[in-house]
């Protein structure tokens, strides 16, 4: 008998059987969701570390001129979209638990609520880079632009990929895919929606904020 | 399962990863393609120059040279060759028409061409105009 | 062989090794008219020859990705080819058309060969490795969609296995990405740009699918491991293929007139381009190791490990070396880059056609599994001989970039091409040696096709 409080994140038989056993709260020996996810959450940031340690670089050697056009930022904007991605991963974190207590439903909604915030993160986001083009900004601009402009396209990818993979697993949630002891995907998915949600929490003070 | 790793988690990341690269290449092209009448010198495609560039294609220059680097290693760059050569035209032309049929013996030989007299002003036209893009400072010097 | 149709895939490597050899003489060529000027000029000047040397090398790869496929694809399908007399029509259209186009750069001037095909209708002659008349290359695109038909309605009627998807996917891309090769504006800069999107786009890209589904296949086969491990494993190797390689096409967007921020993206990903190659040398040497069976084709086994090491090793290392934008800088268009271009080549497409072709012309020819021991060891000097000579070369080309950049580029007295090609003459005899060594192995390779071709085939010992 598996206690809700128990994270079954489709253990191999070993693992099962201890639980069976009735011993204490077993943690996953493993990360929740698939294995492979990990690996390429992993991957991930890596790159996106390899960018930032490129853009201190660039940085380090123009400090005058990301000082000065880090000002043209819109932090605002900047902080609304933090709201939002952080307000996403919490939504997931709900799918997550839901789907745990089976609660297919809850599970669906929760998905659809985060995937309104990263909507709202797009929306918000597009409409800084409309006024920067309507300015004329493009990557060529300047290095500090190249590197913004650059970051956060990628990121704002990495956003719409984010909500790609949660609408795929709302969807395959709805049509009753996932149980509370087989629900690796919404947890594959969940974390990758807070890794893109992490990558932001760096990139925003760094980029926006940091002079 | 947590703890291996499925089969169609890995194909769904190649799937997606080529999806995703290949939307954000073909993003980092049309920014290219924007960007490029500032630096691809466009405006000084004449005739001329046209009538150059088919004809280092036909005689298969870049057989022998590299152009902007690119090419076969056994002569000199010629991306940069106008400004080697002081700006001249009439250098590059005199170059070209004064290669001996036979070569020279013992060392690596350019084929004679028997160009025109406007073919060979094409040809120069065509390399005046390369080494007027801007390549970022490439080559470091004028060697090539 | 378990499909009557795979036989199709014999004359295909049969042309593919009669082109490597073509390949090989007119490789000793250019390089003995690095270091001997006038060699067979003017008759056969340097670009004649090399374009022979790089088209030759095109074709027989693409004879032995066809071979490969006619022969896998049916295996992996459970199904017969689909049009077999289609497969040798083909190969006949193919084989002629070859023919005919090295002809035409032997016996007229380039020039004059792009009169006689009419280039002036379409022009698309007189890049590099695009060399062909505008016909020909038409002649492929008919040759390739004839083929990707054949292959696609076999993997449509039968199993649609993993191997099979990947490789018609890569094979796919092949044909798609060449037809950039039609795209020949009068900007120079737009010339390349898209140029590119055929070499890098298939070397880089869609051809390292190509070589990953035949070494899954050589891997499944030889193993006997689990085909869910290795096609597993597959997936993450292309993934990473792709996700690296794409974007790092902007290596080659540094300095030909396109904006700077490819130096940054291109650095970026194309440094990360090593991992697929790395990955697939780990993948190949555990999946031997774990191997369920131990298969009587040993050579077939050396050559697909062989293929994993030397193409991270000249792919991967070598690409490494001058992939970063302030390296490059210096390195752009020097003999760094034929070392890297030479090794890269040869490691991982001449040698996955040469595991494939050693895994499956002994079955092609009869027998059940593998070639007779005398056979087996002929052929695997050949690889030693072929193989080290390879990174000889690479290395003596090696050293002549590295003295050539200094001279050239970098030093603060930069001298000019031609003198400093004078000084590193030696490496360039050196390299000439070890490519004569190179044709000694391609010899013997030749040899074990017919050497001990009447013994009896060899077989493993059932371990106690």
């Amino acid at each position: 008998m598996l206690l809700p409080a128990i994270p079954d994140t489709g253990f191999d038989l070993t693992m099962s059987a201890s639980v069976q056993s009735g011993s204490a709260v077993e943690y996953p020996r493993h990360p929740p969701g698939d294995l492979a996810i990990w690996i390429f959450i992993l991957a991930e940031l890596g790159v996106f570390a390899l960018f930032f340690a490129a853009y201190a670089f660039a940085r380090s050697h123009n400090v005058a001129l990301f000082d000065e056009f880090q000002q043209h930022l819109d932090r605002r904007a900047a902080l609304i979209n933090t709201l939002a991605l952080i307000t996403g991963s919490y939504f997931v974190v709900r799918a997550v638990a839901a789907i745990r207590e089976n609660q297919r439903d809850h599970c669906v909604r929760w998905l659809l609520a985060a995937l309104s915030m990263g909507a709202l993160f797009l929306v918000v986001k597009w409409g800084e880079y409309a006024h920067h083009f309507g300015q004329g900004i493009t990557l060529s601009t300047n290095t500090f632009y190249m590197f913004y402009l650059s970051l956060t396209f990628f990121h704002f990818m990495h956003v719409i990929l984010g909500m790609v993979i949660l609408a795929a697993v709302a969807w395959k949630a709805q049509r009753g895919a996932y149980s509370a002891e087989q629900h690796t995907g919404v947890e594959s998915g969940a974390s990758y929606w807070h890794m893109v949600d992490l990558v932001w929490l760096i990139l925003f003070p760094l980029v926006y904020v940091m002079h | 399962m947590s703890g291996t790793f499925t089969k169609s988690m890995a194909r769904n990341i190649f799937y997606g990863g080529a999806v995703f690269f290949f939307l954000m290449f073909v993003a980092l092209t049309f920014d290219t393609t924007r960007a490029l009448p500032k630096l691809d010198n466009r405006g000084a495609i004449t005739p001329e120059v046209s009538m150059g560039k088919k004809l280092w294609e036909e005689n298969d220059c870049i057989g022998c040279h590299t152009l902007l680097g690119e090419g076969a290693y056994f002569a000199p760059e010629l991306g940069n060759v106008y400004t080697r050569y002081g700006n001249s035209k009439e250098a590059i032309m005199g170059f070209i028409k004064s290669r001996p049929k036979d070569g020279i013996p013992g060392r690596r030989s350019m084929p004679q061409f028997n160009f025109t007299d406007e073919e060979l002003n094409a040809l120069a036209e065509f390399l005046k105009y390369s080494s007027e893009i801007d390549t970022a400072n490439w080559p470091p010097n004028v060697q090539g | 062989m378990q499909y009557t149709s795979q036989a199709v895939a014999k004359p295909y490597f049969m042309a593919a090794i009669a082109l490597f050899v073509a390949q090989i003489l007119f490789g000793l060529i250019i390089g003995l008219q690095y270091v001997w000027g006038d060699f067979l000029f003017p008759e056969i000047p340097f670009n004649v020859a090399r374009m022979v040397h790089t088209n030759t090398l095109i074709v027989w790869l693409l004879f032995g990705f066809m071979g490969a496929s006619y022969y896998l694809v049916p295996e992996e399908a459970e199904t017969e080819l689909f049009a077999p007399w289609l497969a040798i029509l083909m190969f006949w259209v193919f084989l002629v058309a070859a023919g005919l186009t090295v002809a035409g750069y032997l016996l007229v001037p380039y020039a004059t060969l792009a009169e006689l095909t009419m280039n002036d209708l379409l022009p698309t002659m007189g890049r590099e490795f695009l060399e062909q008349p505008t016909i020909t290359k038409i002649g492929i695109v008919i040759v390739a969609l004839a083929f990707l038909f054949n292959i696609g309605m076999t993997v449509l009627r039968g199993r649609k296995t993993v191997v099979n998807l990947v490789l018609l996917l890569g094979l796919l891309g092949l044909a798609v990405f060449f037809l950039f090769a039609f795209y020949v504006p009068d900007n120079l800069v737009l010339d390349k740009y898209y140029w590119w999107w055929v070499v890098h786009l298939w070397v880089e890209g869609v051809w390292e699918l190509i070589l990953g589904a035949i070494l899954a296949f050589v891997l499944i086969k030889i193993t006997g491991v689990d085909r869910e491990i290795i096609e597993k494993w597959l997936y993450v190797i292309i993934a990473m293929t792709l996700i690296t390689g794409i974007i790092g096409t902007g290596h080659h967007y540094y300095w030909i007139g396109t904006p700077v921020y490819w130096q940054w993206w291109g650095s970026i990903f194309s440094a990360m381009e090593p991992i697929p190659f790395f990955m697939m040398t780990v993948y190949a040497f555990n999946m031997v190791n774990r191997r369920r069976r131990n298969h009587p084709n040993k050579v077939a086994t050396l050559w697909a490990l062989g293929t994993a090491v030397m193409a991270f090793l000249g792919a991967g290392v070598w690409g490494f070396l001058h992939t970063l934008a302030p390296v490059n800088y210096y390195t752009h268009g020097t003999q760094i880059t034929a070392a890297h271009g030479h090794m890269a080549f040869y490691g991982a497409y001449v040698m996955i056609v040469l595991t494939i072709i050693s895994y499956a012309m002994p079955i092609l020819r009869g027998r059940t599994a593998a070639n007779s021991n005398k056979s087996q060891v002929l052929e695997m000097w050949s690889f030693w001989l072929m193989t080290v000579s390879m990174v000889f070369i690479t290395l003596f080309l090696t050293g002549a970039g590295i003295l050539q950049t200094y001279l050239q580029r970098v030093s603060d007295a930069p001298q000019g091409f031609m003198v400093v090609q004078e000084q590193i003459s030696l490496f360039y005899w050196m390299r000439e040696l070890a490519g004569v060594v190179f044709l000694i192995g391609l010899v013997l390779y030749i040899a074990s096709f017919f050497v001990g071709s009447k013994d009896p085939e060899a077989t493993v010992e059932v371990s106690g």
